[in-house]
């Protein structure tokens, strides 16, 4: 047998070590509710240990788990007031970082201070501020409202939680990541768009599910037409996804979060929940069984999702085909929460577009542009044919 | 962590198109008749009518600007022109 020799140069996989500096932003860190039972939680996070914990105020404090006097973990120690007693020599500290009391000293020592995380409670969930550069949230940065987390028209989160060990650039891909939606998610996007800009990525899409993976209705159930869903990132790691469900007798509206927070260049706690709005077609407890319905069929996603990532390998140079998604312009965008604020530049802010419509086929394409052609050619044609005294 | 470039556009770079409105300018690939990349930059987001006249839309996410429909015709109008080159897939 004669091995037939290729002579093209094989494609190299090429692939930086994963950043050990983690994104500036907001990240939820979960449910305020998971945090409000009066004790510290221990929270890997950013390549570090910290302390969550809610005060008798009602705020959720977050501080550098590991007490500035011998180093006790604060996590392990109990709330007193608003403050976090360590459990090895009862140092009080204060959600503002100050150490506020040391029961067995008459007073608290200069610069008795701790690092103290900036958080943001809102529509039922804890948030944090990672800035490597150490600045305060701007403003200008806010995690948009969720008007149906805090209305009664609406269910509850529904929440889930998974460690997935791999460095969390893998799931911003999937934004862009169009073919996956079909293989791994089983939904067939007729419309689809993304757009970046500034700190927003939005994807937009319409879609039909897959015939082949959902069953199709049985007799007298509502039976589902397609989807309209525009999902954006607000930031590096927060994604809302506002999602109706079209049935022929009803539209459903729900509200999906995609989010994570990095424990350290290598993993990432994924977070995904969900809220159903309630409706004359679901009242009381359809609603809440739909929504625990929706999240166990968006964990099976996530589930697939993460099979993917464990065994894959990170890449940085991705072999696109031309039916893949802005892979790279998506890397682009996700680059400037990784560098500092002054050295972020126009193209990883500036807006970008990516469109996919298949609601009108190529044959009208291909007609508009035979007609095109055609009507050109005869504009062209007349004048040069009479001009040379020659019939058309 | 620099971003590589992205290797389908060694094969076929973006192309400029002008809004036939406001004249704005920006970047422009198909990659096939239902794909379409577009690159703006600071002039052409300050350039265009509709985005400036644009109203932000309800929920969570409302607040982005989707199409601009007079762009979105003069690239369909640039494509169909052949000025815009459409690689001939067959799908």
């Amino acid at each position: 047998m004669t091995a037939v020799q290729d002579m093209d140069e094989i494609r190299r996989i090429e692939a930086e070590a994963a950043p050990t500096r983690f994104a500036r932003g907001w990240h939820c860190l979960g449910l305020i509710r998971d945090f409000a039972d009066g004790k510290p939680h221990s929270i890997q996070a950013f390549g570090q240990k910290l302390v969550v914990f809610q005060g008798e105020d009602g705020s959720v404090n977050v501080l550098d788990a590991y007490c500035r006097h011998m180093g006790g973990d604060l996590s392990q120690g109990t709330v007193k007031g608003n403050e976090v007693a360590c459990p090895f020599h009862d140092w009080r500290w204060g959600g503002d970082g100050k150490c506020k009391q040391i029961p067995y000293s008459r007073r608290v020592p200069l610069r008795a201070r701790t690092a103290a995380w900036p958080t943001l409670q809102q529509d039922g969930m804890l948030f944090v501020w990672n800035d490597p550069e150490g600045n305060p949230p701007p403003a200008d940065v806010t995690i948009p409202r969720i008007e149906g987390a805090t209305s009664d028209e609406w269910t509850d989160w529904r929440w889930y939680y998974t460690v997935v060990n791999t460095n969390c650039r893998e799931v911003i891909d999937n934004i862009v990541d169009m073919a996956h939606f079909f293989y791994v998610h089983g939904s067939f996007p007729t419309y689809f768009k993304t757009i970046f800009e500034g700190p927003v990525a939005t994807q937009i899409q319409n879609g039909v599910g897959r015939e082949d993976v959902r069953p199709p209705a049985k007799e007298g159930q509502p039976k589902l037409i397609g989807n309209t869903s525009v999902a954006a990132y607000h930031g590096p790691s927060f994604m809302i996804d506002d999602l109706t469900y079209h049935y022929d007798n009803m539209d459903l509206e729900s509200v999906l979060i995609n989010c994570h927070y990095p424990i350290d260049a290598n993993s990432f706690v994924l977070q995904y929940g969900v809220i159903v709005k309630r409706s004359e077609h679901l009242p009381g407890d359809a609603a809440e069984k739909l929504a625990i319905g929706t999240g166990d069929f968006i964990r099976q996603g996530f589930e697939q999702d993460v099979e993917i990532w464990k065994n894959k390998t990170r890449i940085d140079n991705p072999l696109l085909c031309e039916e893949d998604g802005p892979v790279y312009q998506l890397r682009r965008w996700y680059e400037q929460f990784y560098v500092d604020v002054a050295d972020v530049t126009p193209e990883m802010v500036e807006r970008f577009e990516y469109e996919m419509d298949t609601t009108k086929p190529n044959e009208a394409w291909r007609r508009e542009v035979e007609e095109n052609l055609a009507r050109r050619a005869a504009a062209e044609d007349t004048p040069a044919a009479w001009a040379a005294g020659q019939p058309v | 962590m620099a971003v590589r470039p992205d290797n389908r556009l060694l094969d076929a770079p973006m192309r400029p198109v002008r809004c036939r409105r406001c004249s704005a300018q920006v970047q422009v690939r198909k990659s096939s008749w239902q794909q379409t990349s577009v690159q703006w930059d600071a002039d052409a987001v300050a350039a265009c009518v509709e985005r400036r006249s644009a109203q932000p839309g309800s929920g969570p996410n409302s607040n982005f600007f989707e199409n601009c429909s007079e762009l979105r015709a003069s690239i369909r109008g640039a494509a169909v022109e052949g000025l815009l080159p459409v690689p001939d897939a067959e799908s």
